[in-house]
């Protein structure tokens, strides 16, 4: 029980220190912010009014979201890296606070992109949305997956030369399990199609399987 | 080992070209096969032994399990081509269309990219120990997608690729199995020599 607290509060010091960073470092927030809103306009700009499928546009909204969700996150250990200070920050706290903080900040990070993105894609693209608690559902549970995979994907770009192309490269192919049924969930949200609710299970389990996964690998490095 | 892999090799192109008969409505183009089912085969067969060494590496921090994991991961990328233009040959002359995004398709294209980003990862990370340390936990990461191309890829999407097991057993000539069961085993050894090859 005492271990337990102690470890939430030094995930709770580790998102108040980010939190607090991220302030400071407001342009990172604002170029993914503006990345997400310049990819969706520019969508919608070249399709130019055009009626299109309802599969199309989820996977639009998704592209977008992966992407800007890179640039947002890709840099999430940059600081301590840049300062060497990571070493010391593992020393006083334990890595997990460290991992689980940080996720924590991503996901949060992609929830405040999420809803600035989305109400701009639907009235951008003229979508209707016939199920939206599937919807928000659906885009919570991708992020939870983003987030996990994103924090430790950040982490393995922390000491690689190029890191802006690295990281989308890495991510994409151990988040797919997550981005094909999110798209597919999405789709149907746009749509009277009934809910396959065994796509939001396949979601979850991924999701649990990546914090998992974070969890233990990040010890290895 | 040599010896052995040239012998089976001209044995098995010898039998694919006089003794195996065409394809059961696939017709004499589709013995592609031949070459394409082994070259996926040692694409995966590389892809776990990749993730193996990079976890007796994580295990043991012997810098040779990274070389291995490496190594594998190389040949892995090369085979996983040679997979999809074989596959996408295959799927041209039987279905009319190079690519339409099959769950085998897309399981190899995934295979690709996880090979793409391995070999990405590990050239842009200058420092040796940082290295095999990162491109050991992104080879066990990228592992977690096998139960969604294996158990979940194939439900969410039709697929045209012929299957060749079937609730009645298997659906080829026996000339055809026995050929292609020797193929495998080929590949699996020409595998087996190249990751030896540094020893």
């Amino acid at each position: 029980m005492k271990l337990s607290r102690c470890r939430f509060d030094a995930v709770s010091a580790i998102v108040r220190k980010d939190f607090l960073l991220n302030l400071r470092r407001r342009a990172t927030f604002a170029a993914m912010m503006m990345f997400a809103l310049t990819a969706t306009a520019s969508l919608s700009l070249s399709t130019g009014g055009a009626l299109l499928d309802e599969k199309f546009l989820a996977a639009i909204l998704w592209v977008v979201i992966f992407f800007a969700a890179g640039a947002g996150i890709a840099g999430t250990f940059d600081d301590e890296a840049q300062a060497g200070t990571l070493p010391t920050l593992k020393l006083y706290g334990d890595a997990q606070a460290i991992l689980f903080g940080k996720m924590f900040v991503a996901f949060l990070s992609l929830v405040a992109l999420s809803t600035f993105i989305l109400p701009i894609f639907l009235i951008l693209f003229d979508v209707g949305v016939e199920k939206i608690f599937l919807l928000l559902v659906t885009v919570l549970l991708g992020l939870i997956g983003l987030s996990a995979a994103g924090t430790l994907t950040a982490a393995l770009t922390t000491s690689a030369a190029v890191k802006g192309g690295l990281f989308p490269i890495l991510l994409f192919p151990v988040t797919l399990p997550i981005f094909l049924p999110a798209i597919r969930l999405t789709e149907i949200s746009f749509t009277v199609a009934p809910v396959d609710s065994s796509l939001l299970v396949v979601v979850a389990a991924f999701d649990a399987i990546l914090i998992l996964a974070a969890s233990i690998l990040y010890d290895y490095l | 080992m040599n010896k052995i892999i040239f012998l089976l090799t001209a044995a098995i192109v010898v039998a694919i070209i006089f003794f195996v008969p065409p394809i059961k409505g696939l017709g004499e183009l589709a013995k592609i096969i031949f070459f394409h089912v082994p070259t996926a085969w040692v694409a995966v067969v590389a892809f776990f032994s990749s993730a193996f060494f990079a976890a007796k590496f994580l295990r043991t921090r012997d810098f040779s399990a990274d070389e291995l994991s490496a190594r594998a991961a190389k040949l892995g990328f090369v085979f996983v081509l040679l997979s999809t233009i074989s596959g996408a040959i295959f799927s041209k002359l039987t279905w009319g269309a190079y690519w339409n995004w099959d769950p085998r398709q897309t399981t190899i294209f995934v295979l690709i990219l996880i090979y793409g980003a391995y070999l990405t990862l590990r050239a842009a990370v200058t420092d040796e120990k940082i290295r095999a340390k990162v491109s050991a936990v992104y080879s066990l990461l990228s592992v977690l997608t096998v139960p969604f191309l294996v158990f979940v890829l194939p439900r969410m999407y039709f697929s045209l690729h012929p299957s060749p097991i079937s609730s009645s057993g298997v659906e080829m000539d026996s000339a055809v199995v026995i050929v292609l069961i020797a193929a495998l085993i080929d590949a699996t050894l020409i595998f087996i020599r190249l990751m030896r090859k540094g020893d």
